[in-house]
């Protein structure tokens, strides 16, 4: 249990408000409380170092909170906090919450042995009964703490718990009804938010499995819990798990975005060409809508409400024409109408702020908010938030509708929703202007084949100029010649189309080595789709089965990797055991927080403690093995000893094929001791390059050092080729690069795993090329990534 | 400069501050609490106390004293306010062999550093710092020009008399007086006050 400092200017006062608080508690459930107030009886005053003797007499393990009424009462206890032990500082919270009040709510939570945290937020809404009460808070506020009449509670079965699209329908389904509805996290004690309120709901940051108390009072208060309870037993409208289905549903969380390619493509809105060059007038999307024309009159309130009917309209319009992403634009319906946000707006417009002004700050405002919450789903629901903001800025300033549906989208940064909502069969192509290729839209964005460069920087571009690049080449022109680049086009389409004819043949090279080109497989539907694959590199069981909430069974697993190999005609097919961590959570396997989530327990490591899960998967996999040839790989992998561990599990090998992936830059150098008793090793180029170039690929800021082109890692490449003594594949992304799986060809490895849309791609620039004329001696010397690009 | 001048400035401050205890109150009661000049002689009658019973060996230990002293016997915010002033003052003095213009210098900056990071005061805020800053840039002033500790500090002190004077037309926006809004305005603020009568002191003492 906390501890309770008081700390008061009176010691009169100080003792009857812990006398009024510890009423409301039996004594043996009572937090030890402490009083530092007064100089002496009788003489106001406050003393830090009365303070710090009272904080050292609360001191529990638990953390302590200070409350205190004013001026030098907050003066000292910050200064005894400087005269207090460290280890005692450390989790000492001083309160701003009113003392009387703050303490009453103290007392009470505290001896229900609630968390610091959790009793100073109860603490610091002391006040809201008595606000409530006199009705002197806004509207919105008071709704969220007005006591309700009854109420149910509800456990978040849906995987990333009540964030923007849940709660958008839980927040349409509470305003339909003549009822106030709170909302409280029960597991962490946040709340109760008005659940009316899209924005108090999404920032009650509530966890799937986490327990809900639903608070509704009105006419309506009985109707309103029960549809809630029923949309809560429909985990709030989320689609339910199909990613095992053979059926191949790609419904993608964000652990399926980060990292899968495949796993990602939105089939029903695929369509783009697949080609990597591209020409067609520029359509210029900037970060900021121009509000530097826009005269404010002195109907700002009604041009607002205005310009909020007609984004309704077209989000609408959007929903219903565009089923497939239509949740998107059900959740930016409930942004608009959020009825707290409005509030805000329409309070800073009646403050004298223009429309448009009044409307950016105060959704500039709450993105800051989700960009500040600890979880990183919730954290990408800025850009709804923005997208909410600019919409409706554009309607105001009389600027156009945002998404081209033709032409050549020029952008500071691509977001997932623009990605996945181009309509993919017109839009020529995509131009961003931040470098990396691994963002979330950047892989979208690739996998519906919409024609991509990124890094094009600066460039001055004027919306309409005709504009044209080849990523290929890595050239971007602003009013190139246009018939040298529909050459281009076409010479690229019939390479496109011959590759696919020539699918299915092998990749021999000219100089006569043959290199297996598999295809990575996210879903199911991966393997049916792949053209000419020699199998799979790597099936990702972590995306296969990674929007479900319960661990699937071994016959599951069974069932999956069976329906895979036999897409591929049973071709080999190498799975990867569980890789999680860093930035790809599985729901069925929570894991701590950790302050460093890529250096932390990822992939094979989070096993050595828990390997129940592991143990399921590779009974599964010896399963499989006895039907069709099957490989299996440990991610993650760093030590021998974890190598020794990982095969002791694994039992047996009968006709299993055993490797590690080598990701880790210490793996890449001593992989000769690694691959002792291995079969083969996979370089999963991605988390290699991050590792090796200590850049966050899904950082913009450097993500342009996060290049697998970087002479350092060609070089651990290199080295992994000539020391592994066993064969050597490569599954990352540099095996998708048709140029740069010549130069890994070139290096040695002899198996090249790619995203399905690029194997006959890759497989036709291996068949032309003659290994033994590539320069590799200079590309590892070479300077830089850049330096490698023009050597290729 | 030895322990013995700073003892004789504590003393005759405590001297002041007694002496002007009821004008300080007076002034309190206009906008704050009523307790300016009660606290601040309690606090320097109270370091009188142990420069009665307890030789100090150091300056640097004799103001940390003095600094613990304030912070439990003052009561108010200048408690910990001048408290931190003068510990962070004696840590600025210790281990410096020859206490000279310069060392007061570093040793006034580091004291009012501490009573900013504390009260999180702003120049214009009607608080002791619109005479401590001003206090402090010219002392930094007249060391430059070559004064030595005692015509710098008068100088510091002639420019904390004005930063006091200066805070009578300014609304509070810290301590108890902010409370009062425009109310505050018309009235010198007692902490600004305060400060520039230990300042005068230490013009007398040290040199």
């Amino acid at each position: 249990m906390i501890g309770i400092v008081v700390v008061s200017h009176s010691r009169a006062l100080a003792e009857a408000a812990v006398g009024l608080a510890s009423e409301m508690v039996a004594e043996d459930k009572r937090p030890v409380i402490a009083v530092a107030a007064g100089l002496d009886a009788t003489t106001f005053g406050t003393d830090a170092m009365a303070v710090s003797e009272a904080l050292t007499a609360a001191d529990s393990p638990d953390g302590v909170l200070v409350l205190l009424d004013l001026g030098s009462a907050v003066l000292s206890a910050e200064m005894a906090l400087e005269f207090v032990d460290p280890s005692v500082g450390d989790h000492v919270r001083l309160s701003s919450a009113p003392l009387v009040e703050g303490l009453v709510a103290a007392v009470v939570t505290a001896s229900t042995g609630a968390s610091l945290d959790a009793v100073v937020a109860e603490a610091e809404r002391g006040l809201v009964g008595k606000q409530d009460h006199l009705g002197d808070t806004p509207a919105a506020e008071a709704a969220a703490v007005v006591e309700a009449d009854q109420s149910v509670e509800v456990v978040l079965g849906n995987e990333h718990g009540l964030h923007a699209r849940p709660a958008a329908r839980l927040v349409g389904l509470v305003n339909g009804f003549d009822a106030t509805v709170t909302l409280t996290d029960l597991d962490t004690a946040r709340g109760p938010v008005d659940a009316g309120s899209l924005s108090m709901v999404a920032t009650l940051n509530a966890q799937q499995g986490h327990r809900v108390r639903v608070s509704a009072s009105g006419q309506q208060a009985s109707e309103a819990l029960a549809a809630i309870e029923k949309l809560a037993a429909e985990n709030f409208g989320d689609a339910p798990a199909t990613g095992a289905a053979p059926s191949g549903s790609t419904a993608g969380g964000p652990s399926s975005v980060s990292d899968s390619p495949s796993g990602t493509a939105d089939r029903s809105t695929a369509g783009g060409s697949g080609l990597d060059v591209a020409i067609g007038p520029a359509v210029v999307l900037g970060s900021e809508v121009d509000l530097s024309d826009y005269v404010a009159e002195d109907n700002e309130l009604e041009r607002l409400n205005q310009a909020v009917e007609t984004a309704a309209e077209q989000l609408r319009e959007l929903r219903d024409t565009t089923p497939e992403h239509g949740d998107i634009f059900v959740a930016h319906l409930a942004l608009l109408g959020d009825r707290k946000i409005l509030e805000a707006v329409e309070h800073a417009i009646s403050g004298g702020s223009p429309a448009p002004a009044a409307w950016r700050d105060v959704y500039d405002e709450l993105a800051t908010t989700f960009e500040g919450l600890d979880d990183a789903y919730q954290r990408e629901r800025a850009q709804d938030v923005r997208a909410v903001r600019d919409r409706v800025l554009r309607i105001l300033v009389g600027a156009t509708e945002e998404t081209p549906t033709d032409g050549i989208l020029v952008v500071p940064e691509l977001d997932a929703a623009t990605a996945a909502t181009l309509d993919a069969t017109r839009i020529a192509g995509i131009a961003v202007r931040a470098a990396g290729t691994t963002g979330h839209g950047v892989i979208v964005a690739r996998s519906r084949g919409i024609p991509l460069i990124t890094g094009i920087g600066e460039v001055d571009v004027q919306p309409g100029a005709t504009i044209a690049f080849d990523a290929r080449t890595g050239s971007f022109e602003v009013e190139p010649d246009e018939d040298q680049v529909h050459a281009t086009i076409r010479e690229r389409q019939s390479e496109r189309e011959q590759a696919v004819t020539e699918a299915n043949e092998p990749a021999i090279t000219r100089d006569g080595k043959t290199i297996d080109v598999l295809v990575n497989v996210g879903v199911v539907q991966d393997a049916v789709d792949a053209r000419g694959a020699d199998g799979s590199g790597l099936v990702r069981t972590e995306v296969l089965f990674g929007d479900r909430r319960t661990a699937p069974t071994v016959d599951e697993q069974v069932e999956t990797f069976r329906a895979i190999a036999q897409a591929l005609k049973n071709r080999p097919i190498t799975i990867r055991t569980w890789d999680i961590g860093g930035d790809k959570p599985l729901p069925f396997l929570p894991q701590a927080k950790e302050a460093n989530p890529f250096l932390g327990e990822r992939g094979l490591r989070v096993f050595r403690r828990r390997p129940e899960l592991l143990r399921d998967q590779l009974e599964a996999i010896r399963r499989v093995a006895t039907e069709t040839p099957v490989h299996v790989m440990f991610p993650m992998v760093t030590t021998a000893d974890e190598v020794a561990w990982a095969l002791d599990e694994l039992g047996p090998r009968h006709g299993l094929e055993v490797g590690i992936m080598v990701e880790v830059p210490a793996a890449a150098l001593r992989v000769a001791t690694l691959a002792k008793d291995l079969d083969f090793v996979s370089i999963g180029t991605n988390d290699l390059t991050q590792y090796t170039t200590a850049a966050d690929r899904t950082n913009t800021a450097v993500a342009s050092l996060a290049d697998g082109l970087d002479p350092a890692v060609l070089q651990l490449i290199d080295h992994v080729v000539r020391n592994a003594g066993v064969r050597v594949a490569v599954c990352g992304d540099l095996a998708s690069n048709p140029q740069a799986a010549v130069l890994l060809a070139a290096l040695g490895v002899t198996e090249l795993s790619a995203v399905g849309p690029q194997v006959p791609l890759v497989k036709a620039r291996l068949r032309q090329a003659d290994l033994s004329q590539v320069d590799t001696a200079a590309v590892l010397n070479a300077r830089d990534a850049d330096q490698v690009r023009g050597l290729l | 400069m030895g322990v013995d001048a700073f003892v004789n400035w504590l003393r005759d401050a405590a001297g002041v501050l007694h002496e002007n205890a009821a004008y300080l109150t007076e002034l309190d009661s206009a906008i704050g609490d009523a307790d300016h000049g009660a606290n601040m002689d309690r606090g320097f009658q109270a370091i009188v106390a142990v420069l009665d019973g307890t030789s100090f060996e150091s300056a640097d230990e004799l103001l940390k004293k003095a600094g613990m002293t304030l912070v439990s016997k003052v009561g108010g915010a200048s408690g910990p306010l001048y408290g931190t002033f003068f510990l962070r003052f004696g840590t600025a003095l210790a281990g410096v062999s020859s206490i000279n213009a310069e060392a007061v210098g570093k040793a006034l900056h580091a004291g009012v550093e501490g009573v900013l990071a504390r009260g999180k005061a702003e120049l214009g805020d009607k608080t002791m710092y619109d005479a401590w800053a001003p206090a402090l840039e010219a002392y930094d002033a007249a060391v430059a020009g070559g004064s030595e500790v005692g015509p710098a500090l008068t100088a510091a002190a002639e420019a904390a008399a004005k930063g006091r004077d200066a805070t009578v037309p300014l609304v509070a926006r810290k301590g108890r007086a902010s409370y009062l809004g425009e109310r505050s305005a018309g009235h010198q603020d007692p902490g600004a006050t305060s400060t520039t009568l230990i300042l005068e002191s230490a013009a007398r003492t040290l040199a």
